[in-house]
Parts: C-alpha cells; structure tokens; sequence
C-alpha cells in the first residue's frame, strides 16, 4: 500500500491485493502489492508468463480479477467511468483496417466521451508529436508496424488522461522511432501524468522509468526506484598498480583480479567519504592506483537475479502455477 | 450517446468498406427498376411498353395500386430481401462479431468508459445497419414507384422497415451470439443458416399440420352431418319395413310384394351406417393424431423467432389497413386436400379464423422477440463474464 508520505492523491495506481486464477486452476497472480505515482513513469518487468498482462488488463477491466483490492485513480478498481481518464495501448493491438489513423484516434476518443471539437483538436495536436501527420488519411491497413505503434501511443492520449499504460510500446519500432517515443514518454511524465509501461526491452525501461517493479510467477519480487534495487550491488572496483596489502580483504572487501591479471579492489557498500579513507591507505601504502570505477548493476543483472530460483541457481520456469487445493495437514501460503 | 453514435458510425464505416454492401444495394436498385417496368392495365401483365394477356392480373381483377402492394409484399420483400438480401447480408455481416472480439482489437474496446453489456447491444445494434439501410433504400425507392406508377402514396408500405429489421434481428441475433462463443466467421454462418432452414421446417410444419387439422375437422363435421342425415332416413327405412311387414301379416298383398324391397333397402342402409360410424370413428382418431402434431409443431413455433410469418405481416397490414384486396378463386369450387374434397372457401374462412388466433400478430411478434431477448441476455451475459 502506498507509504505514509504519500496522499492517496499522488498515487495513480494503488493496488494492495489482485489476485486472478484461471480456470483450471491456474495462478496467475498472487496478490499483487503495487503503487504507481502521478508524474512518473513506471516500468513493470517480468518474464512471459509472469501475469505482467493479466495484471493490466485488470486495471482496464479487460480480464475480471478473482480478487482486486486497490484503486485506479483513486476509484476502486473495475470502476469503468474512470476509465475515461486512462489511456491504454494494448500488446499486438488492431485498429479495423477501414478506418484512417485519424478516424482510429478520434473513434478512441469519442468511446472516452472527448467533446467532438476538442477530439478534433486533440488529434491533430497528436499526430504531429508522433509524427504521422502526413499519414493520418490514410487507412491504417497501409502503415507499418511502427506507424501503427505511433497511432495507437495518440488513441491512447487522445481523452488527455491521468494515467497511461503502454503494453510494448516500442515493439516494431525502429531505433528512431524509440527515441521519439521516449521523447514522448517523458513530455507526458513533465504533464504530471503516469506513464506505466509494460516492456521487455529492459535497456529502454533503465532510460526512461523511475521506479519499476518485478512480477515473477504472478508475485511482485521487487519494486522502487532503479537506484534503490540496485544499491546493494553498488560498489567501487579501484584497479591497483602492484599487490594489494593485507587489510584489501577485511570486512566487505575483496580483491579480484581483471583481465590483464592486475589486482582489483572491490569496495562494495562505500560511499565516497569512505572511498576517499581507502584512497589514502592505499597511497599511505604507497600502493598505486591505476584506475577507480563506481560499478551498478544494470536493470537486466537485476531482472535476471530476481528471475533466478536461489535454491537452485536456475531460472524459474515461465508461466503462472496451478493452483492445488491444499492437502490436510500442509501449510497454507 | 456519443460512445453509440460512435459505434454505429463506426459500424455504417465498416458496411461501407465491405463490397458485398454496396453489390447488394446495387442489385437492390436493379429490383426496383425491375418493379418499375413492370405494372398491369385492362388486358393483363404489361413490362414496359408490351402487354401480356394475362387477364387474371388484369386491372379488372387487381387494381393497379393493388397489383403493386402485392408484387412489393410478396416478391420485393418475400422473395428478394427476405431471401437473396438475406443469404448475402447474413455472409456479409457475419464477422461482425467474431472481429470485434478478437485480440487487440477487443483490448481497445473494453478499456474504455462504457459498460460490457451495453457495448454488446451497441454492437448488435451496428451489425443491423446493413439490413436496416437496405430495407430502407429499397422501400423509399418502390413507395415512389408505386406512387408514380399507380398514383397511390401509401405509408404503410414503411411498415415493411421495421418487420424486416424485425426478421433479420432474428437471425442476427443468433449469428452474433455463436460468433460471440466461437470467434469463428465460418461457424457463424453455418449454425445461422442451418438455423434459419430448421425454422423454416418448423414454420412449415405449424401451417401444414393446421392445414391438415382443419381439413380433418372439416372432413368429421361433415360426415357428422351426413351420418345425422342418414340415420334419419335408415330409421325412416326401418320403419317402413315393420310397417309394411305388419300389413303384410294382415293380408295385404300389395305391402307384401313391397316388403322384400323395403327389408333389402333397410338391411343396406344399417349396414352403410354401421360403415359411415366406423370411417367416423377412424377420421375422428386422424383428427386426434393431426390436433396432436399441430400441437407440438405450435409449440416448438411459438419458442422459436417466425421469419415467414413476420415477413407475410406486411401482407396482413396492408389488407387490413390499406384495404389491400387479395383476388381468390371460385366460391363454390371444391378442391383435394389431404386426400378430402373441401372447399376453398370454407377452408380459407376457418384457416383465417385458427390463424387469426393461434397466429396473431401479437404472438408472432411477441414470442419472436422474446427468443431474440433470451439470445442476446444470454450473449450479453457471456460477453460481460468473459476475460479476453
């Protein structure tokens, strides 16, 4: 649920239990704990199979949910009115191909209740910042794969909302197109709307989110700010010109060896005070530096640690769990 | 309201990007100028300038205005939109449906502010603008031929847009519905138009047991009466046997010579009774059997949508509204039905007087609808459960 420093206001999604199974029994989430702020772009990461879609169809009441705690805008979750202030790009989605790119968003549009003359303008407006002004008379059955990307990013903007979740929003889309559109994420995100996005390009999530979330077999296994997923792997790799003294292993520290057989110091958990302490030991020691690199985990090193089972050190297998009645006697989850 | 118009805007936008739509207007028109060449005047048929002596369509026996109402009710609507129309719009809109629930597209649609159930019926509703801009064209265009034609402007000619909409919301429905279940276009059209020829067996199969019930019930009360009739005369026979069998006994020759003749007539009369009671009683065991097929065929007619019979309303309407008048055959002509000789007269009066209460149109329409409403109650509620 939403920490206490934030008002319910600021929060754009604020799920504290969805549950869906399937039927047949399949699981496929498990009682997702999630909050999205207003003015952020929030990324949702996972494996396929993981319920990342299940999830987002269920705030946009796609798919009824066994169990939907939580609200979309501050209403509680399945409210189809507020729907009209949320913007939705489904994964592999269709327009009809009688219809033109305008007529595609001002039909998205007139379902949201946009006022005809305002849709109007609205359109227009969108169809140059996603750059299809020149194409917008035609029928959609002529655009590329990205084209229709483009439009769809518009039709999902077209009632200005609140809230705007994109299910891949770059697939198709060529290296250029992707820079417009994070161009474009990231003009929404300055409006003061959420942009929640649902992607496997991990690369372009670091870029743009703010805070992201793991889903992994229908759980939430992480969720923050890229920063603070990966502040424990931060650390400092300082390259030394001769042997390392005695105390490079005590406590957290380490020594490894790169590439060209040369000593590294590992200094995880350090902050800079504290890196300039192990500086001047190493210059007391008269020891040389050669090279001081901050490391990070990236957003995949992250991704692909979570998806990993500990106990086995392999990744867990894809897809949502069947759900099995629980037998006498055997502990409830 | 704007979300509807919407959808039906985008449901006439669909309808104009398909070429079946537009082939069928077309040959719509072509029905219509055949209509117009068409007409009849003092000798008989006429097409466009030639006269065809065809004196039973001859304006002596139908007048003009009359003549046309009739060719518009039974082959403008009966036959073409009600059949070829028909065939071609249920193929053409048959992926109505199955398109809007498919993946990516049903995604854009359930994502916005409108709820599940009216979305279904907005869509329902979209699926109908092909029949109903058919209909609608095709009826504008014979209420002008017919008014310049026959100098006969007559309204209730638009009665046949919505008993048309009417009959193809019928079979809509249950296109839509099973396009809904299967998101398949080939299914939808096979179930709807297998569908559409089991209604037909059960429509047909209403009006041919009732024919066959009335007949029969014709044929019993007839033979009543006979029977009636004739045992009046085999008592009248009887006794004047045992009157003419006493004088006989007291001596009177003449009664004696015509007691023989008078035992012989008695013997046969009393023998064809006894045949006519058992054929009654036979005949009366048909009427029991036909009562009982009608029954069940009414029954499974009244559950199910009547195509035919809400089509032939308009037959009805005009008749009774527009003071149609359908020519019919010799009164006194007596004709084989079911293996009986009735006559069409009395036939007709007492198959107009069943069907006007076992067929009205209360009950043709009334139970029709109500099957389309379990339909599509039943569609809505799949549609408002379904995770997509």
């Amino acid at each position: 649920m939403a920490e206490s420093t934030e008002t319910v206001a600021d929060l754009a999604i604020d799920l504290s239990d969805v549950r869906k199974v399937y039927r047949g029994g399949v699981e496929a989430l498990r009682g997702i704990k999630m909050d999205a702020r207003r003015g952020e772009v929030f990324g949702l990461l996972g494996p396929n199979g993981a319920g990342k879609s299940t999830l987002v169809k269920i705030m946009l009441t796609v798919v009824r949910a066994t169990k939907a705690s939580g609200t979309i805008l501050g209403s509680p979750i399945g409210t189809k009115s507020v729907l009209g202030k949320v913007g939705y790009l489904p994964e592999k989605h269709r327009f009809p191909e009688y219809l033109t790119g305008r007529q595609a968003i001002e039909f998205a549009g007139a379902m949201c209740r946009v006022p005809r003359a305002t849709c109007r303008a609205r359109t227009d407006e969108l169809l140059e910042l996603v750059g299809m002004v020149d194409w917008a008379d035609r029928k959609v059955s002529m655009y590329s794969k990205g084209m229709m990307q483009r439009v769809g990013i518009a039709a999902a903007m077209v009632n200005d909302p609140e809230l705007v979740v994109l299910d891949e929003p770059t697939d198709g889309v060529d290296p250029l197109g992707r820079r417009d559109i994070r161009d474009v994420l990231v003009r929404i995100r300055e409006q003061g709307v959420c942009v929640f996005l649902n992607s496997h390009l991990l690369s372009e999530l670091e870029m743009v989110c703010d805070r992201v979330a793991i889903l992994v077999q229908g759980r939430v296994a992480a969720q923050g700010t890229i920063d603070e997923l990966t502040r424990e792997s931060r650390r400092y790799e300082i390259t030394l010109g001769g042997e390392p003294p005695p105390w490079c292993s005590e406590g957290d520290l380490r020594v490894d060896t790169d590439l060209e057989g040369r000593s590294v110091l590992v200094a995880p958990k350090v902050e800079v005070d504290g890196l300039q302490t192990l500086i001047d030991r190493l210059r007391k020691d008269e020891i040389d530096i050669a090279s001081i690199r901050p490391v990070r985990e990236s957003l995949e090193d992250l991704f692909m640690r979570y998806v990993k089972d500990p106990r086995t050190g392999r990744h867990l297998p894809p897809g949502a769990e069947r759900k099995t009645p629980p037998t006498a006697g055997s502990p409830r989850p | 309201m704007k979300q509807t118009l919407a959808i039906l805007l985008d449901g006439y936008r669909e309808l104009n990007h398909r070429k079946l739509f537009w082939l069928v207007l077309v040959l719509s028109g072509l029905v219509v100028v055949a209509f117009a060449a068409v007409g009849n005047d003092e000798e008989g048929l006429t097409f466009f300038h030639w006269s065809i002596p065809f004196p039973f369509v001859s304006t002596a026996m139908i007048p003009k205005a009359d003549f046309y109402k009739i060719v518009f009710s039974q082959f403008g609507l009966g036959l073409w939109l009600s059949f070829a129309a028909t065939i071609v719009a249920l193929i053409s809109t048959a992926s109505i449906i199955p398109d809007f629930v498919d993946r990516g597209s049903i995604d854009l649609m359930l994502s916005k502010p409108i709820g599940r159930v009216r979305l279904f019926f907005t869509k329902f509703a979209s699926g109908l603008l092909f029949a109903g801009l058919q209909v609608t064209v095709f009826t504008v265009a014979a209420f002008f031929v017919i008014g310049l034609r026959a100098g006969d402007w007559e309204p209730w000619l638009f009665v046949s847009i919505p008993l048309f909409l009417l009959f193809y919301s019928y079979l809509f429905s249950v296109q839509a519905v099973v396009g809904l279940l299967t998101r398949s276009v080939i299914a939808s059209i096979i179930v709807v138009f297998l569908f559409w020829g089991a209604l037909f067996l059960v429509q047909s199969g209403d009006n041919l047991t009732l024919m066959w019930r009335v007949t029969q019930e014709i044929v019993t009360e007839r033979k009543e009466e006979r029977i009636e009739t004739f045992q009046v005369r085999t008592l009248e026979a009887e006794d004047l046997r045992s009157d003419l069998s006493l004088r006989a006994s007291a001596g009177d020759e003449e009664a004696e010579e015509a007691l023989a003749e008078a035992e012989r007539d008695a013997d046969i009369r009393v023998a064809r009774l006894l045949r006519m009671k058992e054929e009654q009683e036979e005949d009366l065991r048909v009427l029991g059997i036909a009562t009982e097929v009608n029954f069940w065929f009414h029954l499974a007619n009244t559950m199910l949508p009547k195509t035919g019979e809400t089509v032939s309303l308009l037959e009805r309407i005009l008749r009774d509204r527009a003071g149609l008048v359908i020519p019919v055959g010799d009164e006194d002509n007596t004709q084989r039905q079911f293996g009986a000789m009735v006559g069409p007269r009395d036939f007709d009066e007492r198959m107009r007087k069943e069907l006007g209460e076992s067929h009205s149109v209360t009950w043709t329409i009334g139970t029709s609808l109500i099957f389309e409403l379990v339909v599509l109650a039943f569609g809505a509620w799949w549609f408002s459960r379904r995770d997509y």
